[in-house]
């Protein structure tokens, strides 16, 4: 007979950034019986994660799973929206494209066997990816998101939000103080260990012992609590990455854009994040870019420079510890990916929340799965760093996993191999590779043309771009609609 | 199914020669499938209707396993989920606490696959997110007119084909690749790449090329069967297959339209051939409508399935038993890894090669370990067979599945190859593999309400089971409408 497992009964989150609140969140909505504190304050601004001002779709349905509303996101914490990524100069000056996200396809086509049987297929008819509908709404400027659960002509369209970390970060707070999410202000000065790896409890500067049954790192880079453990070993990825210093740049004019933009430039790629409060603009040096050189390339006064060391721990879950975030992989804040890769392997600990007693198989499967989520974002930006240009900017590198198969796939035959647990979908995959400068190939079964059947998928694609423009309204003005209604008086 | 397949999806890329020998015959006992065959033969462009009258085909929802995890018990292994998820928990846990309380029925009670096969029933899924979405389906049907019914379609779109048997294989000497094939009568057949589909003979890639068989048999031990058809012992016509275990093996029952397929799998180092014809004589329900014929077999994969210019499809490159009705898919799927790494303009780029071996050796794989879990996760010890099964060891990497669920109910993600969640869970429980612990989350909902809850997911499968047709009318009508629009 199968008895449900004993369970939490106290779980501490170190690091009270915009990623340990949100876990604290998911872990006490969770288990309502369990006594969850959070502590510390936010990570510095090497945790990029914590400091994200934008994040993939995945997150929008993880707050929504989490009670966060998206239109307390707008109003609140300063929210817009993004629908596409535009990459510029990564396949030679004068080249750019466009990632826009999900899967465009018909969704019977959505199954592991139909991706092998068509998946990209339908794009590969050798020009580059660009039929989206978000990026015909985003370059004419026009979208409001579609009310759900209502078929519109903008329903496909998947987006992602942008938001002022600080704002989001205290909107967060609200919520884990309504779910009575403990809060300790403090350093860490002791690591009580308990059993095996496990640990008992930590000594908080002034304020004594505090155990507990799971300990979540979401320190920051530094680990605080996984760096700790005897087991805990580091990969690191430089030899792949090339990025040694992040230059953070001082917010300019705020911008309505549905776009944001990766940028290949002499001194690094270049990162712009559109939003209310001002355009976000990063840079990401190789060692041997001077300051001087980054931050002419930067064209704004930088408010930090942050060195970085790529790299992932070698199991995120130790014991009792399981670290997520930057405090389980470090890397370039390229995109969003840092805190997407966080907010997944949040939603992984929910679905394998574990007991009291925690089984060295359950935490092995975690650690399989949260390690292919982190070698998957490894993937995706050695990408990146594999095009001949950025190589000239970045110098050669050796190419992790399956990069070199996928390109090789990709040029040839317009094939995405599938991996699991990977933080883009096939077709996103596709898009990319082709906004980075690669041509995509044709795949066999698409060599013969067939040019009526190409013609009516392009005439289907004009109509529902027409009538996605004509149903969605100018995004600037309807933004700011939105937050002037947000301020009317109540009654 | 290669032939066509090619023809149809890379017609501009190259002919196809078919080369086959009617003093070959086709095993010819039902074959049921699995949900993959749809969207195969969509691809091709051929209308379902006409397929199934042409093959006799019937509609399946899962397969009956009966007697496997102790004698007297059965569960279905259903095209379709069990339950659903509630917050992030899988439907499976709340199952364990309900049945911890006394209060779970059959898990089958909360799928719809389950209770529309058990009430033989049948009506295809919904398009939306309903109740009635949420199971697939796949066709059983007869395999010695299902090779003619695709003969004939490959003939009509292209395919040339060669009657004969090959007597000799040419090679080139510096690359080793195949060259030609020559006939009996001495006809000669040049090829830039040559797809072996002679089954367990494997005359390219087995017996010419000589590429190394990894054996299984230790794992799964049955390598023969006892083929014999029937006619239906009743009117209903099952929507899914019946495997029953048996002392060396287990039995297959697969519905077609017109008759019953019927087979005894058997291992024979623990049942004579003459000792498993008699027992399928006695288990089988309808009239026989011909003797047992024995069919041998060998579980295992060749160490490549694509060497040089040489690509297996199906049990020339592997086999695995049909315990779970993966023949036509194995093949199938290596078919549309070969379509997608097809080589360009004749030329074979071994990246091809080496990434079509990787997908058809991870499908194999995983596909082989859930058959052993079917075989070891039992209480039967009754006969030397079920004893052997029972207690050898596992692959590592079954062996880990098997801890994770034992001692936490989970099951090991993926989401490329064949068998997922609901697949594992279906087993793992109708076996009486229960784990020692669930989910905490499970029991936070007092168990009372928790019971109401799941009694309103039964009802609503009960009501939707209610609503359908019975699976022979529904045949039926199909059939006639077909016959209309003719």
């Amino acid at each position: 007979m199968s008895t449900p497992r004993e369970p939490l009964r106290r779980i501490v989150v170190v690091g009270g950034g915009q990623v340990g609140i949100l876990t604290a969140i998911a872990v006490r909505r969770s288990l309502p019986g369990c006594e969850v504190i959070v502590i510390g304050g936010a990570p510095g601004p090497a945790s990029f994660a914590d400091w994200s001002p934008t994040a993939m779709p995945f997150t929008n349905k993880l707050h929504d799973r989490l009670g966060i509303a998206e239109a307390d996101i707008i109003t609140r914490a300063g929210g817009s929206y993004r629908l596409i990524t535009r990459y510029v100069g990564w396949g030679g000056a004068g080249q750019a494209g466009v990632v826009a996200y999900g899967e465009t396809l018909d969704p019977a086509l959505k199954t592991a066997f139909a991706r092998d049987w068509g998946g990209v297929r339908a794009l590969g008819s050798g020009a580059p990816p660009t039929a989206s509908l978000a990026q015909v709404l985003a370059e004419a400027g026009r979208f409001a998101p579609p009310p759900p659960g209502e078929p519109t002509p903008i329903s496909a369209v998947d987006y992602a939000l942008r938001w002022n970390p600080a704002a989001y970060r205290a909107l967060l707070i609200e919520q884990a103080e309504a779910l009575q999410v403990g809060y300790l202000e403090g350093v860490i000065d002791n690591i009580e260990p308990g059993e095996g790896d496990a640990i008992a409890a930590i000594g908080l500067n002034g304020q004594g012992r505090i155990a507990a049954d799971l300990f979540i790192d979401c320190s920051g880079p530094q680990a605080t609590l996984l760096a700790a453990q005897m087991r805990f070993a580091f990969t690191d990825w430089s030899d792949t990455l090339p990025t040694r210093h992040v230059y953070l740049g001082q917010p300019g004019a705020p911008m309505a854009a549905l776009e944001d933009r990766i940028t290949l430039t002499g001194a690094g790629w270049v990162s712009e994040v559109a939003g209310r409060d001002g355009l976000q603009a990063m840079l990401g040096a190789p060692a041997h870019v001077s300051r001087e050189d980054a931050l002419a390339m930067l064209r704004v006064p930088a408010r930090a420079v942050i060195a970085l060391t790529p790299g992932r721990v070698a199991e995120p879950w130790v014991g009792n510890v399981i670290a997520i975030g930057d405090a389980a992989a470090r890397f370039d804040p390229l995109g969003p990916l840092n805190l997407d890769l966080a907010h997944r392997q949040l939603d992984l600990l929910l679905e394998m929340l574990p007991g009291r007693t925690i089984s060295p198989l359950e935490r092995a499967e975690y650690n399989r799965r949260s390690g292919l989520m982190m070698d998957g974002v490894h993937e995706v930006l050695a990408l990146h760093f594999a095009t001949e240009d950025a190589r000239r900017v970045f110098g050669m590198r050796a190419l992790p996993g399956r990069v070199a198969a996928v390109i090789d796939q990709f040029t040839r035959r317009g094939r995405i191999p599938f991996r699991e647990e990977l933080p883009l979908l096939g077709q996103e995959q596709f898009a990319l590779l082709a906004a980075l400068g690669w041509q995509p190939g044709l795949p066999p079964a698409l060599r013969h043309g067939d040019a009526g059947t190409e013609a009516r998928a392009r005439a289907a694609f004009e109509a529902s771009a027409q009538a996605a423009l004509a149903f969605a309204p100018p995004y600037a003005a309807w933004l700011e609609r939105a937050l002037l209604a947000s301020r009317a008086p109540a009654g | 199914m290669t032939a066509a397949g090619i023809a149809r999806l890379l017609p501009d890329l190259a002919s196809v020669q078919l080369v086959e020998s009617e003093e070959i015959g086709i095993v010819g006992v039902g074959e049921a499938t699995l949900p993959h065959i749809r969207g195969f033969v969509e691809k091709l462009g051929i209308d379902e209707a006409a397929f199934m009258k042409a093959t006799h085909a019937t509609f399946k929802l899962g397969i009956d396993f009966r007697d496997f995890g102790r004698i007297g018990e059965s569960y279905i292994h259903p095209f379709g989920s069990f339950g659903e998820e509630v917050g992030g928990v899988g439907f499976h846990h709340y199952w364990l606490e309900l049945a911890r309380h006394g209060m779970a029925r059959d898990l089958g009670d909360y799928s719809l696959a389950v209770a529309a096969a058990k009430a033989n029933r049948f009506r295809p899924p919904s398009q939306d997110d309903s109740l009635a979405s949420t199971y697939g389906y796949a066709y059983q049907f007869d395999a010695t007119l299902f090779g003619p019914f695709m003969r004939e379609f490959g003939l009509g779109i292209g395919i040339e084909r060669h009657e004969g048997r090959v007597v000799t294989v040419e090679r080139d000497g510096a690359s080793g690749n195949v060259t030609a094939l020559v006939l009996a009568d001495g006809r000669r057949i040049e090829g830039d790449l040559f797809i072996d589909c002679s089954g367990f003979r494997s005359i390219l890639l087995g017996q010419e090329l000589d590429v190394p068989w990894e054996d299984w048999t230790h794992w799964l031990p049955c390598d023969r069967a006892a083929a014999m058809p029937c006619t239906h012992a009743t009117d209903d016509i099952r929507p899914y297959t019946t495997a029953t275990a048996m002392p060396a093996g287990w039995r297959w029952q697969i519905p077609l339209q017109h008759r019953m397929g019927n087979g005894y799998v058997f291992s024979s180092a623990h049942v004579s051939e003459d000792e498993a014809c008699e027992a399928i004589r006695a288990a089988a329900e309808g009239t026989p409508l011909a003797d047992p014929r024995i069919l041998k077999f060998r579980p295992g994969r060749r160490a490549q399935s694509w060497s040089h210019n040489v690509i297996g499809v199906g049990l020339a490159s592997g086999f695995l038993e049909p315990l779970e009705s993966t023949s036509i898919y194995l093949a199938q799927m290596a078919i549309t890894y070969l379509i997608e790494l097809f080589p360009e303009r004749g030329a074979i780029d071994p990246r091809d090669r080496d990434e079509f071996n990787r997908l058809v050796d991870m499908e194999y794989d995983r596909v082989r370990d859930f058959l052993i879990l079917h075989y070891n996760a039992t209480t039967r010890d009754d006969s030397e067979f079920w004893n052997h099964v029972r207690t050898m060891r596992l692959p590592d990497s079954l062996e880990g599945k098997l801890e994770l669920w034992r001692k936490a109910g989970r099951i090991e993600k993926y989401s490329d190859g064949l068998f997922y969640d609901a697949s594992w869970i279906a087993v793992y429980v109708g076996q009486g593999l229960l784990p020692e612990a669930h989910d905490p989350r499970a029991a936070m909902i007092a168990p009372d309400a928790l019971a109401r809850a799941t009694e309103r997911l039964r009802l609503a499968v009960t009501g939707e089971v209610a609503a359908m047709p019975g699976h022979r009318d529904f045949l039926r009508a199909e059939a006639a409408r077909l016959a209309e629009a003719a």
